[in-house]
């Protein structure tokens, strides 16, 4: 039988082809938390950029500053991240030459979105954060997914250990299921203590998160830097 | 003037010897032929007035439109060919509402003008998908807006170039125009002030007689924003007019008399 | 999707001085379709011991049956309470018997040691690893989110009230970032002699 149906095929036929896939993406891992008060904004992120099991390095500074009073996060796939915020400057530069002023945040805001969505079927898989003051000086966080979805919010995690770091900041800052608590403007100290408390828990149970956060305070003054350290395994 | 013609009148791209581009200054002079507008900006907001020519009794007035809206917090007066401007107009309505999709934000007048201004200078242009312009626009425009700048208004001519004005008038009548608002025009001006100046000037270098219907006034203040006048509204600004005419003779006399007390 | 998250759980199980705390939602869905939300996950197995079974409800009612009928027949063969860490192997084993056609749970005991009152607690994957932390263990679609509560909120020795607070805050935010449970929660505050069990009203969206 199974001779029969072999002498059909001539000699030289071969078994299946074989399929070879590429796949465009790769997950760097990295998370990223910022945090809005009334006249600033703080925005995290860690220094560990690895691929599955392997560190890439452990000192790899995750937020670009695009102005004196925006920042942006990215985590995900790297080379997305690094396209992307070349190409966020160049249009931000076209931008101040056109219109004669520096890009606001709420602008930027807008215009990420509109570039992450231009590539609807073939995203950016990145995770973005932009943190920023507006146009009144008010501190305000924008997340995105990688194909532009765009929500303004007061805090925000985002990257591999979002999920960890999210519930956390909805009970600290946005005082979800607390009784009796009256709500008290967000003072930097407290923002800050509880960035660097998040990012702690983060890099206990995330492997794709550890070895350092680098952190931007962005005031009506500029943007200072920081940083902490994290555990390193 | 037949002398004066030259094959370089041909060319929208070619340069005379003396270094002109003929068509372009014709294209100049042929907005001097459409009907007057005049814009005055002040700090309270801009104000646009445009006479509209009725040409014939059975011409249905309405719908002679020189003032249009290009976004909530610009708007444009025109004097020329109105076709043309309907192009512009598209652009910079396109443009606009572009910059809102992309930026979440109001386009800045200055911006609008410049992005109106690109699509003028391409008259002689062509690419690979298309015929080219054959010539400039024949159109003037005037662009009122309030941006965070504040109120401001923009002239632009048929060769693309826009400069800012405190107060401009456009069309058949904007030289005789253009010397009284010298004359009228302050800083300290209130809006009100601003448009019953414009209405007077209007009447002055206009044929025929002012009326509700052959004129259409139009202001922007950071509160309305566009705002077209209706036929009431209109109606009621050249009462002021009018009352402004009668008594002129008065305010003279007057600040006269008070020149003489204080002496005495 | 896994199977696993075909219908929904948060679960978390935490030691504190003298005592533990074991506190699951409420939720039976059927992906994005809630059935019902008052769904038991968390079953006494002991007068200080409880099992969650976060995973497949089919299973999770399965398992719980299985484990009562092991369970009875110890207690009836050695004449003696079962104690957690036992238990545990108990569950592993059953678990392990089947282990290339798993039940799809994964449990999370809590328990107090019926001789010495010494705190237990441990989790396992489908098969039977057993986990047993010295902090706290989470369980359900929610543990990335459990997992994150837990790490920040909790601290040793923690008293019996404190640690309901504890546990009851790191379910509840940790489940309202999770679409598959939620919709109520159960705590349960196991003492040498006394078991405090409060449900909770949580947000139901």
């Amino acid at each position: 039988m199974t001779a029969e149906v072999n002498s059909y095929y001539p000699d030289y036929a071969t078994e299946t082809p074989k399929q070879f896939q590429f796949s465009p993406y790769a997950d760097n891992g990295g998370s990223v938390v910022a945090i809005a008060g009334d006249d600033f904004v703080i925005i995290g992120a860690d220094s560990r950029l690895s691929t599955g099991f392997a560190i890439y390095t452990r000192d790899q500074n995750k937020l670009f500053s695009l102005s004196k009073s925006t920042v942006l996060g990215c985590s995900g796939c790297w080379c997305d991240a690094l396209t992307l915020t070349r190409i966020l400057s160049a249009r931000m530069q076209m931008y101040e030459q056109e219109h004669n002023k520096v890009m606001a945040t709420p602008a930027v805001a807008q215009m990420l979105s509109t570039m992450l969505y231009y590539k609807r079927f073939f995203p950016y898989y990145v995770s973005n954060i932009l943190a920023g003051l507006d146009t009144d000086g008010k501190g305000c966080v924008y997340s995105y997914d990688p194909i532009g979805h765009c929500e303004k919010a007061t805090y925000k995690a985002g990257g591999s250990a979002g999920a960890l770091l999210q519930p956390l900041l909805d009970n600290q800052i946005g005082l979800k299921n607390m009784q009796n608590v009256t709500p008290a403007p967000l003072t930097l100290e407290k923002a800050l203590a509880l960035l660097k408390d998040v990012f702690i828990s983060a890099a206990e149970r995330d492997i794709y998160t550890g070895d350092k956060v680098n952190i931007n305070i962005i005031t009506k003054d500029g943007i200072k830097e920081d940083t902490f350290e994290l555990r390193k395994d | 003037m037949f002398l004066t013609r030259s094959e370089y009148d041909r060319g929208v791209n070619t340069f005379s010897p003396e270094g002109r581009l003929f068509q372009v200054e014709y294209a100049i002079e042929a907005i001097k032929l459409g009907s007057t507008a005049i814009g005055i900006c002040t700090s309270e907001g801009v104000v646009l007035a445009v006479e509209k020519r009725i040409t014939s009794t059975l011409m249905e007035s309405t719908t002679i439109e020189k003032i249009v809206e290009i976004d909530k917090h610009i708007g444009c007066a025109v004097s020329g060919l109105m076709a043309d401007s309907r192009t512009m107009i598209d652009r910079a309505r396109m443009e606009c509402q572009n910059h809102w999709f992309v930026y979440n934000e109001r386009m800045t007048v200055e911006s609008c003008a410049q992005a109106v201004s690109n699509l003028a200078i391409q008259f002689g242009d062509s690419d690979d998908d298309g015929a080219a312009m054959s010539r400039p626009f024949g159109v003037a425009i005037l662009l009122a807006g309030i941006d965070e700048n504040g109120p401001q208004l923009f002239h632009m001519d048929p060769s693309g170039t826009f400069v800012e004005f405190d107060a401009k008038a456009i069309g058949s009548g904007s030289e005789g125009a253009q010397q009284s608002l010298q004359e009228m025009y302050h800083r300290s001006m209130t809006l009100t002030e601003a448009t019953t100046a414009a209405l007077t000037i209007l009447k002055q270098v206009m044929e025929e007689k002012l009326n509700s219907t052959n004129v259409e006034v139009m202001t922007m203040t950071p509160d309305k924003l566009f705002h077209m006048f209706t036929k009431d509204q209109v109606e009621e600004a050249l009462k002021k007019v009018t009352s402004l005419e009668h008594t002129k003779g008065d305010v003279s006399t007057h600040s006269q008399s008070e020149v003489v007390s204080t002496d005495s | 999707m896994s199977i696993l998250s075909y219908n929904g759980s948060a679960m978390v199980a935490m030691k504190g001085d003298n005592c533990v705390s074991i506190a699951t939602d409420k939720r039976f869905g059927i992906q994005g379709q809630t059935i019902s939300i008052e769904f038991p996950k968390v079953f006494q197995m002991g007068p200080h011991l409880y099992v969650g079974l976060p995973g497949l409800a089919t299973d999770t009612q399965t398992v719980v049956e299985k484990l009562n009928f092991r369970k009875n027949l110890y207690e009836l063969k050695e004449n003696r309470r079962i104690s957690p860490k036992v238990f545990a192997s108990m569950v592993s084993n059953l678990l392990y018997e089947k282990r290339f056609g798993p039940f799809f749970v994964e449990p999370v005991i809590a328990g107090l040691d019926p001789i010495t009152a010494e705190p237990y607690v441990c989790n396992m994957d489908l098969i039977g690893c057993i986990n047993e932390p010295e902090d706290f263990v989470v369980g359900g679609t929610a543990s990335a989110q459990l997992f994150g509560m837990c790490e920040a909120l909790w601290e040793p020795k923690l008293k019996p009230d404190d640690l309901f607070e504890t546990t009851s805050q790191a379910l509840i935010n940790a489940f309202d970032r999770d679409a598959m449970s939620g919709w109520g929660a159960t705590v349960y505050i196991i003492e040498k002699d006394k078991i405090t069990v409060k449900d909770l009203k949580t947000r139901m969206d």
